[in-house]
């Protein structure tokens, strides 16, 4: 217990570090730092309504998040989160062109699930290439990101490009209202629904089953955990295909939720964002929760101040960088403070 | 044909410079994916700085100052913190991205490009239709080579390689790692600027948020596919260049007929097939990071 609330206070000491820099950096640039920072806080959490737009933003984030962590835990590095995102929105897409006219109640399922079978499948090659190969998975997930990128490009300029849109970026033709799970504002009991049984499953996965500890052990020492007996070629590839899934899933919720479509290059910041929920959490599912309304926070506050307060929304990516950069930090002057008085390590 | 190579040279020579600044952080053993953010840092301090000082030189010098600085700033969260590489570098990539952004919104108010009065200086009519090239791309070659030499051939570059692969052995014979990847991130902050200098004034003279469009990333592909050695990484750096410059004339060429967007994914197909096959041929790629190892620190 002493242990998971110094990780707690760790991370928070991390984050408002990572808060102060920023403030230095607004305050450089010629802004009035504690007045940005204030609208950043306001936008995210207090103006009324607040708190319902940024739930939109952390849901399909925690979704993705936990699914992230999942991999870390397991010693793999998956980066790709990006990428299966996309891919797993360009399946909904592509399955919903497929099914199109079926009753809602049969469609809105087979989405979902097709989503998440096309973020497993980005997850599934860098992760049978890192078992069977050892090819590194930093960089096959992170090509992945770009290649998915390509390909979002490719479908929504083309087989999937809606001949109606105009302007500077392509999408998708929209999905059939009848098979949208939110309304454009993004929070709906559904989605809601989907995060709450996702969190659950996640928790009792990492937590309950032998899965969840094995993967754990295998990714603080592989090696025992084969001699133990452990088929470690099955323990990664499912955490490979189980981070996959989930952020296909979370691509599916923004595309059958707020968006409505696939544009693009849409939400270029997803996986990013949830790599950074994940290690803010420090991997915990429950953590990962809390983290990811914060950073739900963060994002709904990017796109209100320009509007509201006229303050640029690159100081929230500013913020997220901040954080990025000492998050992993192991300052054992931090931890020695900690555990003053408590157990020698 | 000289009209492909000139746009060949013209978008391939930033992405060299920048490979080549990857290419030494990863012999010292840092995985720098904070390229990205270097880049676009050292472009926007080359216009700001020609606006300010009336002197591309000047500039320069100044972005060169600032991608330096950013630099240690990576060094110091690496080594000292001991943060990882990897987060820490993209961190960076996104501090530079948004520092810019913040930058030329706090100067230009909403103007999303700024313009600066010249550039780089071209090379002129004596060379004729490459004329219109800059000096910087002239000098690429002449850089290439240095690194070779310095990678290679020099003490240092033969310490530095020994520091990333078994720092432990390096420290042994009295190297200082440590003091090695500072050396080696601070080079690659000075190439990161000269990259984003010829980015951003080498034939364009402007500067707009988000410039670099993932060329940062591509670099580190060509350090990767390049297997890090600085004559290996630049043909990788140029060839991603030259399926570039095949897409847009493809483009042209044939309209929304062929799939251009997916010949522009070929570059890191290339990557991922090269990393496996390295991997293949010297038995499995080292890992790069274990989370495990900083859950229990």
């Amino acid at each position: 217990m002493k242990d998971s609330l110094i990780t707690v206070v760790r991370s928070l000491i991390f984050v408002i570090f990572a808060l102060i820099l920023c403030a230095l950096v607004f305050q450089l640039a010629g802004y009035n730092a504690p007045v940005l920072l204030w609208a950043v806080l306001d936008g995210a959490f207090l103006r009324s309504g607040a708190i319902e737009q940024s739930l939109r933003w952390a849901l399909p984030l925690f979704i993705t998040a936990v699914g992230v962590g999942i991999s870390f835990r397991a010693g793999f590095f998956n980066i790709g989160a990006q990428g299966q995102f996309y891919v797993g929105a360009i399946c909904a897409a592509f399955a919903a062109e497929a099914v199109k006219g079926g009753p809602a109640f049969l469609v809105i399922p087979t989405l979902l699930l097709a989503g998440m079978l096309g973020g497993a499948l980005w997850a599934l090659w860098p992760g049978l290439l890192r078992l069977r190969s050892g090819t590194d998975e930093v960089i096959t997930t992170l090509m992945g990101n770009f290649m998915a990128g390509l390909l979002l490009v490719y479908v929504t300029s083309g087989p999937l490009k809606d001949p109606s849109g105009s302007g500077q970026q392509a999408s998708s033709r929209p999905l059939d209202p009848a098979y949208r799970i939110s309304d454009s504002l993004g929070l709906s009991p559904t989605i809601i629904v989907i995060a709450v049984v996702v969190g659950i499953l996640m928790w009792l996965l990492v937590n309950r089953t032998a899965f969840g500890v094995l993967a754990s052990l295998a990714g603080r020492n592989g090696t025992m955990v084969e001699w133990q007996g452990a088929r470690l070629w099955k323990l990664g590839l499912s955490s490979f295909l189980v981070s996959g899934a989930l952020a296909g899933l979370a691509g599916t919720i923004e595309f059958m939720g707020p968006n409505g479509r696939i544009a693009s290059g849409f939400l270029p910041a997803h996986g990013f964002t949830a790599i950074l929920i994940a290690l803010v959490a420090n991997l915990s599912v429950l953590g990962t929760a809390v983290a990811a309304v914060f950073f739900g926070g963060l994002a709904s506050a990017a796109l209100y101040l320009p509007i509201m307060a006229g303050l640029p929304s690159a100081a929230i990516d500013i913020i997220n960088a901040a954080i990025a950069l000492f998050i992993t930090a192991r300052s054992t002057f931090i931890d020695r403070v900690l555990r003053l008085g408590g157990r020698k390590t | 044909m000289n009209e492909i190579i000139i746009s060949i040279l013209r978008s391939g020579t930033p992405l060299i410079y920048v490979t080549l600044a990857g290419v030494i952080a990863q012999r010292a053993g840092v995985w720098n994916l904070g390229l990205e953010g270097l880049m676009i840092i050292g472009a926007c301090a080359t216009i700001l700085g020609i606006m300010l000082t009336k002197s591309v030189g000047a500039a320069i010098l100044i972005a060169i100052l600032a991608c330096v600085l950013a630099s240690v700033l990576l060094w110091f969260v690496i080594d000292r913190l001991k943060a990882n590489p990897i987060i820490a570098g993209l961190g960076l990539t996104g501090l530079g991205i948004g520092g810019t952004a913040l930058a030329i919104q706090s100067i230009f108010g909403s103007q999303a490009t700024v313009t600066a009065p010249f550039g780089i200086p071209k090379l002129g009519p004596a060379f004729g239709s490459y004329g219109v090239l800059s000096v910087a791309v002239a000098a690429m070659p002449f850089v290439v080579f240095a690194m070779w030499v310095l990678l290679r051939r020099t003490r240092f570059g033969l310490r530095l390689a020994a520091c990333g692969e078994h720092p432990f052995a390096a420290r042994s014979v009295g190297a200082n790692p440590s003091r090695m990847r500072l050396a080696a991130l601070s080079i690659g902050g000075v190439l990161c600027a000269i990259g984003g200098a010829e980015l951003a004034a080498g034939s364009l003279q402007f500067f707009a948020q988000g410039m670099t469009a993932g060329r940062g990333f591509m670099a580190f592909a060509a350090v990767i596919f390049g297997a890090a050695h600085p004559v290996g990484a630049t043909f990788a750096a140029l060839f991603f260049a030259i399926v570039g410059a095949i897409g847009i004339r493809a483009q042209l060429t044939f309209g929304d007929r062929i799939p251009h967007d997916l010949l522009q994914a070929l570059p890191y197909l290339a990557t991922v097939f090269g990393v496996w096959l390295s991997g293949k041929l010297r038995g499995g790629a080292k890992a790069a990071s274990s989370f495990a190892e900083l859950r229990d620190q």
